[in-house]
């Protein structure tokens, strides 16, 4: 066989192959996509636009989960010596690089809405309470932005909506919206037991004692005649107890 | 076709003997010394993180040392049998071109599927070992030691594993390709590593071409449809982030990947071995 013919030959083919795969690769791509539920994080354009090209070529050549430790582990570090922006650019790049890592979303929040708000909340170089409290707010709301942002990248699983919840709760003092994420992290199916008493204890705490009751209640009827003892069917009795000692309470109080 | 089947596993069993000769079996020293470093040296970190970390870092070497192995014991191959004259005595007995290709081919598999298992079960180990340390210090909790557990011995490990072998099969594919067509080792190493590190942006300049239109210039779009069509697509193997992540991956895309893969390694050698029958030696 000549030189020739084998290279036009062996060019023909790859080329063939080449129109072939292409399809094929675009299904899978579209199907892996789908696969991982609801996944739109970002593409690889948008992380080529944000990053250094060394960087992008770890990214994209395989090794993406260890450059994103490596950021996490520059956070870490950042964290020590309390570099709050050091921090969140890192979270924030590390974020991008691994979307779908729940505890990357999980820990980049903490750091915003617990460590560096608190942080700004004492911090001594500002005299005026005010400001400092404004500034805290913008941290818990950093916070909170990545959490909203890391439900929608991982979607499946309870862990991020819980972290919201909590986030709500503790930080934003909104006991409703806490009330409505845990009610999401419960339909996610791998939500640790204990957290549907929290959404009754939400509800009792944005002051919406009925909504609790009716909650708390429907959660004693869920569990049945033979209840499993994880679920803690004594608690939500003392809850409901509780509740009705309460709403009796404040409604003789009006009477009277 | 049974005469075929044996001359090509003689060559592929030389090719193996060869390369198991140049000690590559040293870095797997040096991959389970890594491997065992970075296990402890995460150790501040929760344990969801430290397996992450770990999970990262073994699949991070494993794929590494496996690029480098399939890319040097690639390289020596042909280009190296060619400027040592011993091509001519092998040809000259009763052996197709094509079956020395794909016998070497097999051979350096061989080689590298060697040593993906020591590197696996090295993992493997390292894994438990880490389970057992986390276990004595986390407490015996029963729901902490089943959510370690569940991290050290999650069988989707395997199904990452097989999606790095299959890239590595890949990548060996294109190594030996290029060696048919290469005078010198280090054209065949650059050009299959620049393919590389190309087949993870595949994607993006494939979505670019298709969604371009008009708008892009036509030497844009000629490169864009070249690299779409001449180079694979390896951005498919990062199902692997999406195992580590603890993510559902179902195994009809895992077995889907491994198909593209073998048809993609049987095209690189049919393509290789046609070079190599038009090649003057």
């Amino acid at each position: 066989m000549s030189r020739a013919v084998s290279l036009a030959l062996a060019g023909g083919l790859i080329l063939g192959w080449g129109a072939l795969k292409l399809p094929w690769e675009i299904r899978m791509t579209k199907d892996q996509r789908l696969a991982t539920v609801g996944f739109s994080g970002p593409t690889a354009v948008a992380v080529r636009e944000k990053l250094g090209q060394g960087l992008v070529l770890g990214a994209l050549g395989g090794f993406r989960g260890l450059a994103a430790n490596a950021l996490m582990l520059q956070a870490h570090g950042a964290w020590e010596e309390k570099q709050w922006v050091r921090v969140r650019s890192a979270l924030e790049v590390a974020t991008l690089l691994q979307p779908r890592v729940a505890l990357f979303w999980d820990l980049a929040s903490w750091h915003m809405a617990w460590n560096a708000a608190v942080a700004a909340e004492r911090y001594d170089g500002e005299e005026s309470e005010t400001r400092r409290r404004i500034e805290a707010r913008k941290w818990v709301e950093a916070g909170r932005e990545l959490l909203e942002r890391g439900t929608r990248a991982v979607p499946e699983k309870a862990l991020l909506f819980q972290r919201l919840g909590d986030l709500y709760w503790q930080r934003l003092a909104d006991y409703q919206a806490a009330a409505a994420c845990y009610r999401e992290a419960l339909t996610k199916g791998d939500a640790p037991p204990y957290l549907e008493r929290f959404v009754g204890y939400a509800l009792d705490r944005a002051g919406d004692k009925s909504a609790a009751l009716d909650y708390f209640r429907e959660l004693r009827r869920s569990m049945g005649e033979n209840p499993d003892l994880a679920r803690k069917p004594e608690v939500v009795d003392r809850e409901i107890r509780k509740l009705e000692s309460e709403i009796q309470g404040s409604f003789g109080g009006r009477t009277r | 076709m049974r005469e075929s089947g044996r001359r090509i596993l003689a060559v592929a069993e030389n090719t193996f003997l060869e390369a198991v000769r140049q000690k590559v079996f040293a870095v797997l020293l040096i991959f389970a010394l890594v491997l065992m470093g970075g296990a402890n040296y995460f150790a501040e970190f929760s344990f969801q993180e430290q397996f992450k970390f770990l999970k990262d870092l073994g699949y991070a070497t494993i794929s590494l040392t496996g690029l480098l192995v399939g890319l040097l014991g690639a390289a020596q191959l042909i280009p190296a049998e060619i400027e040592r004259r011993t091509i001519l005595t092998a040809l000259c007995r009763p052996l197709r071109r094509w079956e020395f290709v794909v016998g070497k081919y097999l051979g350096l598999v061989s080689l590298l599927a060697v040593m993906l298992g020591i590197m696996g079960a090295v993992f493997w180990a390292v894994l438990r070992w880490k389970e057992a340390q986390l276990i004595g210090m986390e407490g015996g909790e029963a729901g902490v030691v089943q959510a370690i557990q569940a991290e050290s011995r999650d069988p989707r490990l395997w199904q990452a594993f097989a999606l790095i072998a299959a890239k590595l099969f890949v990548v060996c594919g294109l190594a030996v390709f290029f060696s048919t067509l290469a005078t010198s080792t280090t054209f065949v190493v650059a050009m299959t590593l620049m393919v590389y590190l190309i087949g993870h942006l595949q994607s993006v300049a494939r979505e670019q071409w298709l969604d371009s239109g008009e708008t892009a210039a036509w030497f844009i779009q000629l490169f864009l449809a070249a690299v779409a069509l001449l180079v694979p697509d390896f951005n498919l193997y990062s199902l692997i982030d999406e195992i580590v992540a603890g993510n559902m991956v179902p195994w009809r895309a895992t077995l889907e990947v491994l198909a593209y893969s073998g048809a993609y390694v049987g095209v690189l050698l049919a393509a290789a071995a046609w070079l190599f029958e038009g090649r003057d030696l």
